[in-house]
């Protein structure tokens, strides 16, 4: 990016943030100037409390890509909170305002401790359950909640003659408090974490974010800033009951809302939640009333989702962005960045790998076992790698390697066997606690998080489980410095604002190097390094490797370039169904009779005596991939 | 000792019906992936004109499921060619969006046409019932149970012996491979899609005579069938068929001993339970997702 791009880049920033001030600004001083326009400032006011849910919303649908459709149980339950113990002391709602939040808080995490542990179809069916077995609940308990026939809550103390206004100001103050809410949340690591969920949840686990938790924390604070405004909303509307605290209709209205602003977008469900209201509104007064409403919104709901699938707000930046671009030359990204020189790093592992215990290796497998149905892939595997070595794995098609990957970094369950990673058992442990442990790996075909910046993704990964630093701000600051060294270090410094896809598939592999290295590994499994590469950048990544083991990190690489395994690495293990059959120096292994029938089957025999150039020959190194 | 049979052979009949509606969202699911929010809606809807006709011919309503069943068929193959079949490839995410969608739509279409009250078929033997061995089996049950295991027995034969069930299974299995050997994904989806629509056609015109219902009905329906194939594990048939007898049972054992306000809490219970201990359902299985490559 061009200095001037920059420069442009930041004034239209500064420009954008002058047009919101200056929007917001109208909002606070609108009842000021026109105090009797009551209809239209309860219009408004429903349209904050709209987009305040939909901010919320998108912390869990939008940014970590899980989908709930009864969002609003939150405001039903901030709503009965507030309301039933108002009534009950007969005091001013407004003080149940934080409980009201702590109870929604508290209800998703129960229930996203039970349905978000697994991935896939399981949350949002309960998010629908959840919202209407709360209906069912809340009027089965009459003896509580007064069941179907709703509770009364104490009216404003206010004046009549202040109308609404103070709800007004109230949802407005909200609303800004939640939007500055969620954009602290994207700021930090844990919003970097949970982008990364949205975009590969098994990458993200294996780059040490503890999915689990993320996802359940994100349900959880989409819930808390709905809770708190369900309580400002009994007051205002001073009478709930079960169906329209927990309507099924709010929720279409979120979901609309966040949708046709732009989901993942920090302001576009603000300006959809104003859309949508405004809209419904209109069709309500024009539109033959409530009964058409539905049917609208319901509609609106499918035709967003087939033409504006992106929402608003990106498809007009995206315009945007696309005349911009057509003034300006294209601007090619050379690939000089890599070849030319790098800043030396040091990349110094957490710490000296199991020192005292120097005779035990860094990871041991034993008699590792997995199958799929009938087929053993992995079968009685016993491996071991030393601390600070390069040991390399090699074998044919389908001999387990990548499922052996698999099985020691936990994106699969072992079957039998043991696993011990630095003196710890660590075949029970989810893919995250590895991570922290100081296992790192890379894969085959590269995952990155196509859709984030470079730097995002090496910012994204989390070398241990503190909370602390989920919290840091992943923008600016240490983590973003740290991750800029990374970059820099293989030589991908200036790439950091692009997007991930955009890169070329080396340059991929070297951000996922980088990314490994966020982790402060001990040990780091590579898969194919050097597979589908230029041979310039197979030289860097060679190096880079070196470099990185001199600094006392060990490597487990799975391979297919023979004669560059035979070059970089020391011991070399060779899988043959399942099985390792010969571990041992380069020299050694090469010339194993076991091994040559692996490769080239059981037919070939060798000319006596074994040719010593038997598997440098090209054709081998091919025979992979 | 009576009432618990009684409740037992309620539970069975009423059980019979939900296997057959949640078959054909598992079908779905199982093909393409996608939670078909608006299959409730499909029913109620199916419901309303069995109800509407039955209303005006007095032409019994299980019957009538003759007519709705391939109305149905081509309803899904349209709602899969012109709607759903656009969104194939983007994230499940939004196919689930795009259902609930569809679902307030129908919802709203039925509000502004037929309005909001409570419906109910009511042939001549609605309240009639056959006694057997001092238990007394409601008419209108028995057939609807009878004409739900007819079709659920029609959508075996079809799944397991012809080619087309071959395709759609092989399809919901690997669906890659399935296009590897020559198996057209999208034209299997939409024939999965439409069989599983069809399936509402018998559904909620037995549906109109068993249960009175309204546009908003839609709802319960949804997580009454969602719960039977949490259950039984997503996108199996097998499963489905356990899930709706387990919880038919836990229906009426609950309305008999408990009380009926309670009863349709036990399906979200079920969905939680099941979940905790046991994330793919009974029969269903974990699948590699991670070596795609």
């Amino acid at each position: 990016m061009t200095l001037v791009q920059s420069l442009r880049q930041r004034v239209e920033g500064r420009r954008g943030k002058l047009v919101l001030i200056g929007l917001f600004a109208a909002l606070f001083l609108y009842p000021v100037i026109l105090p009797f326009a009551v209809y239209e400032q309860g219009v408004l006011l429903l349209a904050f409390l709209l987009a305040l849910m939909a901010v919320s919303w998108n912390i869990i649908s939008g940014f970590a890509g899980y989908v709930s459709l009864g969002h609003s149980v939150f405001l039903g339950l901030g709503a009965y909170t507030g309301g039933l113990l108002a009534e009950k002391y007969q005091v001013n709602p407004l003080w149940f305002m934080p409980l009201g939040g702590l109870v929604a808080f508290v209800a998703a995490a129960l229930v996203g401790m039970v349905v978000l542990r697994a991935r896939g179809h399981a949350f949002v069916i309960i998010t629908i359950a959840l919202l209407l077995s709360m209906q069912v609940l809340v009027t089965n308990f009459s003896t509580i909640t007064n069941g179907s026939n709703g509770v009364n809550v104490p009216l404003p103390f206010w004046s009549s003659d202040y109308q609404n206004m103070p709800f007004y100001y109230l949802f407005l103050v909200l609303l800004l408090a939640t939007v500055a809410f969620a954009a602290w949340v994207r700021r930090t690591k844990f919003g970097t974490g949970l982008l990364a969920i949205r975009e590969d949840e098994d990458k993200a686990a294996a780059i040490g974010v503890n999915t689990t938790r993320y996802k359940v924390l994100a349900y959880a604070v989409s819930a808390l800033p709905i809770g708190v405004a369900g309580v400002v909303y009994a007051y205002f509307l001073s009478f709930i009951n079960p169906i329209g605290a927990f309507a099924l209709l709010t929720s279409v209205t979120i979901v609309l809302s966040a949708l046709a602003g732009g989901r993942g977008t920090l302001w576009g469900p603000v300006l959809g939640g104003f859309v949508v209201s405004i809209v419904s509104e209109v069709a309500n007064v024009y539109g033959g009333g409530s009964q058409s409403r539905l049917l609208v919104l319901g509609l609106a709901l499918v035709l967003v989702v087939l033409f504006l699938p992106q929402g608003i707000l990106p498809a007009v930046s995206a315009r945007l962005a696309k005349r911009r671009a057509a003034k300006q030359a294209v601007e090619y990204t050379d690939q000089a960045g890599v070849a030319t020189a790098r800043t030396p790093i040091v990349v110094t592992p957490r710490s000296a790998p199991s020192a005292g215990k120097t005779s035990a290796p860094l990871l041991e497998i034993r008699g590792a076992k997995k199958s799929f149905g009938g087929l053993r892939a992995v079968d009685g595997v016993d491996l071991t790698v030393e601390a600070g070595s390069i040991t390399a794995l090699i074998g044919p098609n389908g001999s387990g390697k990548t499922t052996l990957f698999n099985l020691v970094t936990g994106a699969m369950p072992l079957g039998e066997g043991e696993i011990w990673f630095d003196g710890t058992r660590i075949d029970r442990l989810p893919p995250w606690e590895r991570a922290h442990l100081g296992l790192g790996r890379t894969f085959q075909i590269t995952r990155l998080f196509k859709s984030m910046t470079v730097l995002e993704n090496v910012v994204a990964p989390l070398p241990s489980a503190s909370w602390g630093l989920m919290a840091k701000d992943a923008v600016s600051g240490h983590e973003a410095e740290r991750a800029r060294e990374l970059l820099d270090f293989v030589g991908l410094g200036r790439f950091g604002q692009q997007q991930a896809g955009a890169l070329s598939y080396g340059q991929q592999k070297l951000v996922e190097l980088a990314q490994v290295l966020m982790l402060e590994p001990k040990m780091i499994l590579l898969d194919e390094p050097a597979g589908g590469i230029n041979p310039t950048l197979v030289n860097r990544m060679v190096e880079i490797i070196r470099d990185l083991n001199r600094q006392g990190i060990a490597f487990l690489v799975v391979e297919h370039n023979i004669p560059l395994v035979l070059d970089l690495c020391d011991p070399v293990a060779v899988l043959s169904r399942g099985q390792v059959i010969a571990q041992g120096p380069p020299s050694i292994v090469r010339a194993d009779p076991a091994v040559l029938e692996a490769y080239l089957g059981p037919e070939w025999l060798p000319a006596e005596p074994v040719p010593d150039v038997v598997l440098d020959q090209p054709s081998l190194s091919g025979k992979g991939s | 000792m009576t009432q618990l049979v009684q409740a037992l052979a309620l539970g069975l009949l009423i059980g019979g019906v939900y296997a057959l509606m949640a078959s054909g969202l598992t079908l779905i699911f199982g093909v393409m992936n996608i939670i078909n929010v608006a299959h409730g809606a499909l029913l109620i809807l199916v419901a309303f004109i069995t109800w509407r006709i039955w209303s005006l011919t007095d032409i019994d309503p299980i019957l009538l499921s003759i007519v709705m069943t391939p109305l149905m068929f081509g309803f899904g193959w349209l709602l899969y060619k012109g709607v759903l079949s656009r969104i194939s490839g983007s994230s499940p995410g939004m196919s689930v969006l795009l259902t609930f969608g569809i679902a307030i739509t129908i919802e709203g279409v039925l509000n502004v046409t037929a309005g909001n009250r409570f419906r109910s078929a009511t042939p001549s033997y609605f309240s009639e019932s056959y006694r057997v061995f001092g238990i007394s089996l409601p008419k209108a049950q028995v057939f609807g149970c009878l004409a739900a295991v007819l079709v659920l027995g029609l959508l075996y034969i079809v799944l397991a012996r012809t080619w087309t069930g071959r395709a759609i299974r092989a399809t919901a299995q690997n669906s890659s491979g399935a296009a590897l050997v020559g198996i057209q994904a999208g034209s299997v989806a939409a024939l999965a899609f439409a069989i599983g629509t069809a399936t509402t056609g018998v559904g909620g015109s037995i549906l109109s005579v068993l249960y009175p219902f309204f546009p908003a009905s839609h709802y319960d329906w949804i997580s009454r069938l969602l719960g039977i194939i949490v259950l039984g594990g997503m996108g199996s048939l097998a499963g489905a068929l356990v899930g709706a007898i387990i919880l038919g049972l836990a229906e009426t054992l609950t309305a008999t001993y408990g009380s009926l306000q309670w009863s349709t809490l036990i399906f979200y219970g079920v969905i939680m339970v099941v979940l905790l201990f046991r994330p793919q359902g009974l029969f269903g299985s974990r699948l590699r997702q991670d070596v795609m490559a």
